[in-house]
């Protein structure tokens, strides 16, 4: 009996890790150690390597940076950044409905946390919040007709040592609205792809090197690096509820409003 | 309750000049970077909630009462520096340092407090 009921325990086993892959337990030896709290380093400007004048705030008149666009798309930002120059291009977030999107997940404020397991990693950033799920179990990409336009795209990858390279794809890019890399007007098309390499330089530094590519929208590949700084142990990542007391909407012109506690547009000026 | 009206308008210049939170959410180009004025009151209310803390602070100006309307970062963020959601209670004598709107409504971009009992929080030199 009792060796009957091992047999049967074996057995269960055995089409559970058939069912649904490799089965739970520690991590396998090799993968690193990600944990912790990050936060990215510098400013929320997609590219700070490029970015003019020097050390220029997204958002601010006439702070831009310098992507291989080609003619049509570089006309394309600098409509954008006369925009911004009117007050009238607005962040899609700010309608706290949507999140960032991948690239510009990768620059945003707050923590991020990389969750690393044998078939996938996760990252996510508080900020959004955002999540990427980026498969390293050998799947590819779905097929080209069960993919559709998505804020994050699919990202499918595969360690190389301690760096994970990962590609992605399919994300919604610029239609008029929706996604943004920045608050300078930087946009990518439906046609964009990063392959990134993400790995931890030190003890205190994660490193993210991007390579957009983009054929509606570049002329060549942009290389783009982020870092990200551990920070000290036991800190907290919270919850981040955007639409819990969102007091800075859109309006139909394109401008960000200020509402007062009554949820009204504040009207009293003070000289 | 008597309150010191708004206070001063300080030059764009020098330390003043700070760091503005990080305001993740949306853009600031409403507040202008260039001025800080300084509002002294009574804390109406802290709404300690995402995307961004306001403080709700009333100042008496000309006799009539205004109600100011003080952006600030995210809960996550300022938890993190040291803020709690009972760091302004309602009551609160209190200096608050702002950028204002650039339209003059009364509303701001916070940058630093002072505290009746001299402690500071945020940039304050």
């Amino acid at each position: 009996m009792r060796r009957a009921l091992l047999c049967l325990a074996t057995l269960g086993a055995i089409a559970t890790k058939a069912a649904y892959g490799q089965s739970a337990g520690a991590l396998p030896k090799g993968l690193p150690d990600w944990s912790g709290a990050w936060v990215m380093q510098g400013p929320t400007v997609f590219d700070p390597a490029t970015v003019q004048p020097p050390n220029g705030r997204a958002g601010d008149p006439g702070v831009r940076e310098f992507p291989p666009y080609n003619d049509e798309w570089e006309a394309l930002y600098k409509r954008h950044i006369d925009l911004i120059r009117q007050g009238t291009f607005p962040d899609p977030i700010s309608t706290c409905g949507t999140p960032h999107g991948f690239p510009r997940m990768m620059n945003v404020p707050d923590v991020y946390e990389f969750a690393v397991t044998p078939e996938k990693v996760v990252i996510l950033a508080e900020n959004g919040p955002n999540i990427l799920r980026i498969y390293t179990d050998g799947r590819t990409h779905p097929a080209k007709e069960d993919l559709w336009p998505t804020y994050n795209g699919s990202s499918v990858g595969h360690w190389e040592g301690d760096t994970l390279v990962f590609d992605t794809i399919s994300m919604k890019g610029w239609s008029g609205k929706d996604v943004i890399l920045d608050r300078t007007g930087l946009v990518l098309s439906d046609a964009s792809r990063v392959t990134t390499r993400l790995r931890r330089l030190d003890e205190t530094t994660m490193e993210a090197q991007m390579i957009v590519t983009d054929p509606k929208a570049l002329k060549a590949p942009w290389p783009v690096t982020k870092r990200y700084r551990r920070q000290p142990a036991g800190t907290w990542g919270w919850d981040y509820a955007c639409a819990e007391n969102n007091r800075n909407p859109i309006s139909d012109s394109g401008r960000t409003l200020t509402l007062g506690p009554d949820g009204k547009p504040i009207d009293k000026v003070v000289k | 309750m008597k309150w010191m009206p708004v206070v001063r308008a300080f030059a764009a210049v020098g330390s003043l000049l700070v760091v503005q939170p990080l305001l993740a959410h949306h853009s600031a180009a409403m507040f202008d970077d260039t001025k800080v004025i300084e509002l002294k009151g009574a804390v109406k209310e802290l709404q300690w909630s995402n995307p961004h803390i306001w403080l709700q602070l009333v100042v008496e100006e000309k006799g009539a009462a205004h109600e100011w309307s003080i952006e600030g970062g995210s809960p996550n963020t300022l938890s993190r520096r040291g803020w709690r959601s009972t760091t302004f209670k309602p009551g609160d004598e209190v200096t608050v340092r702002v950028n204002p709107m650039k339209d003059g409504t009364t509303a701001g971009l916070f940058v630093g407090a002072k505290f009746v009992d001299g402690k500071t929080l945020g940039r304050w030199e």
